[in-house]
């Protein structure tokens, strides 16, 4: 009667795809896609200024947003997702069915995962095709700082999900996650960098910097802060442990939570 | 009650709770409940707010962890092997909440797919539970619009789409007016017709007398007396019955009618009406209204104050509370 664990992933990532398209979130996200691309592509004509004619250059504005747009996914599309089945009480519904906790979470991360590659796939499809009509080219590169970018995307709702799954509430859940990876991640890893001589490359933030570095290589020690960017297989790795050390607890601690409120 | 030692919890009950206890910090929520309900039997689980019952039902169903024993349902351990324990489950629990952007259908679609039932399946059966809970009208309504009311409807609506054996019901008709707990009452006593095993919690006496076969009451998370609702209902110590007559009776009378046996108290409760505190059963009950019409008394109504089992809930919870 009971369905395999592959069935019941895909069925709870069905419908937490249709909770993002129903309760406006992903609308939201597509607006502030719309806006930042219409700013790219509107602003520079409109000051009187020309887009670069290299490819790689003139994505790599479109690439300068990316990391903001991936943790706003993180935030829209993971934080709330465990903490929410607690405080809005709708566990009483879905855990007494014969779902095992780990199922759900998986489930719940196939959907975050999938709608946050969406927004991202299609803010790179829109940045790829206008590069090929202004400069009438498109580069290998493009793609890669794609990848990195949805490599990045994995670590924050990693992340995002260890923060749902162990904070009691959704507003504490999203607040927390966006000062992660917006301030505290950013500030640590520039501070160490430069006050304390470290090089963090084990810090997610740190290591997004090479969603812009593999377009253009940024103008080295300049400026009261300079930034600290890992080679980009250190980056991956980084990546690759925040994402599976995040689900892994996040999986865990969710296992082990009660529904006692 | 079956041994409950850890072999004989492999057993097939729908319900079976062996030595079952919670702790919440120091404090013990649960001590050391044992529990047996039988096939096709329908338990009501009685006992005053913070007895236990709300622990012991999230336990079966795995939303809480047992501190000590187990709760094991059709023989398997609602803990180690909890989807396998819900499987022949359907249970609904306080009034839980629902995706606010999903449809009643929609929901039972979900909790369906997630049971494993085909398509066709699914639909056939949700259209019918949406009828049987009055909510067919609602079926394509979003629920973030629905009362409380018309939550809790869907819930039983998705506690029966799988034609579970067993129902866990927690306070079934919390958040219902009147007419609903009428109907939620009927649809609970036609699936007790059917055969369906039934574990219902619930504050109100008079329900649970009228739709369980069973009680099980509990009270600082213990256990104090388990039996059929007849036998229990008999059992009970006292009882208190109010006579009216046509004219009040003389003090002469009220002396009298107190010397009978089985009298403990008697008052007068005004427009000629008095009530009589009675030990000794359905026996002392019909001596005492013997004992007025020996005495010319002209009886209009002799009815009992307040259910039963309403007082046998009422003696075992004081007389636990002052130990």
């Amino acid at each position: 009667m009971i369905k395999d664990d592959v069935s019941q992933i895909l069925t709870v990532a069905t419908y937490e795809v249709r909770k993002y398209l129903r309760s406006r979130r992903l609308l939201g996200m597509l607006i502030l896609l719309g806006i930042i691309i219409a700013l790219i592509l509107g602003l520079p004509p409109a000051l009187g200024a020309k887009y670069p004619s290299e490819p790689n250059s003139f994505v790599a504005t479109f690439a300068t947003f990316t990391g903001i747009l991936v943790i706003l996914g993180g935030v829209l599309f993971a934080a709330d997702a465990l903490v929410s089945e607690h405080e809005k009480r709708t566990g009483y519904f879905l855990f007494p069915n014969p779902v095992r906790r780990e199922v759900l979470v998986l489930g719940k991360l196939v959907a975050s995962l999938l709608t946050s590659a969406a927004v991202l796939t299609l803010y790179y499809l829109v940045a790829t095709v206008a590069a090929l009509a202004i400069t009438g080219a498109t580069t290998w590169e493009i793609g890669l700082s794609y990848a990195y970018a949805l490599a990045y995307m994995c670590a924050v709702v990693g992340v995002a999900y260890l923060l749902s799954s162990l904070l009691k509430s959704t507003v504490a859940a999203t607040v927390l996650t966006f000062g992660l990876f917006f301030l505290i991640f950013t500030i640590l890893g520039a501070l160490l960098f430069n006050a304390g001589k470290v090089d963090p490359w084990f810090i997610p933030s740190s290591a997004s910097g090479i969603i812009s570095d593999v377009l253009v290589r940024p103008t080295d020690g300049q400026g009261p802060f300079r930034q600290f960017v890992p080679d980009a297989t250190t980056s991956l790795l980084v990546f690759a442990a925040y994402f599976l050390a995040g689900s892994f607890l996040a999986i865990l601690l969710f296992r082990r939570r009660e529904l006692s409120s | 009650m079956p041994p409950t030692t850890k072999n004989s919890v492999s057993n097939g009950f729908p319900v079976h709770l062996a030595a079952l206890g919670k702790d919440y910090g120091h404090f013990p929520a649960l001590k050391s409940l044992d529990l047996v309900v039988s096939p096709g039997i329908s338990l009501g689980f009685l006992g005053p707010n913070g007895a236990g019952k709300s622990t012991t039902i999230k336990i079966m169903t795995n939303l809480i962890r047992p501190t000590r024993g187990q709760a094991s349902l059709f023989g398997v351990d609602a803990r180690r092997e909890p989807t396998r324990a819900l499987a022949r489950v359907g249970a609904v629990i306080e009034t839980p909440e629902f995706y606010g952007y999903l449809s009643p259908l929609e929901t039972l679609a979900y909790a369906g797919r997630l049971r494993g039932m085909a398509r066709t399946d699914i639909r056939a059966r949700s259209e019918a539970v949406l009828k049987e809970v009055r909510m067919g009208d609602w079926a394509d309504h979003r629920i973030q619009e629905f009362s409380k009311g018309m939550k809790q409807r869907l819930a039983i609506a998705q506690a029966l789409l799988h034609e579970p054996d067993l129902l866990i019901l927690d306070e079934p008709t919390s958040g219902l007016d009147p007419r609903g707990m009428a109907e939620i009452r009927d649809l609970i006593k036609s699936l007790k017709g059917k055969g369906r095993t039934i574990f219902m919690s619930s504050h109100l006496l008079g329900e649970v007398q009228e739709v369980c076969d069973e009680v099980a009451l509990l009270n600082h998370g213990e256990l104090l007396v388990k039996g059929s609702v007849r036998d229990l209902s008999r059992g009970s110590g006292a009882a208190t019955f109010q006579a009216t007559f046509l004219r009040p009776p003389s003090e002469e009378d009220l002396a009298a009618l107190g010397s009978v046996q089985g009298v403990q108290r008697l008052k007068r409760a005004g427009d000629g009406s008095v009530d009589f505190q009675i030990m000794g059963g359905e026996e002392a009950q019909a001596e005492i209204l013997a004992a007025m019409v020996r005495r010319g008394l002209r009886v209009t109504t002799y009815r009992p104050l307040g259910s039963p089992l309403e007082q046998l809930y009422l003696d075992r919870i004081q007389e636990s509370d002052r130990i």
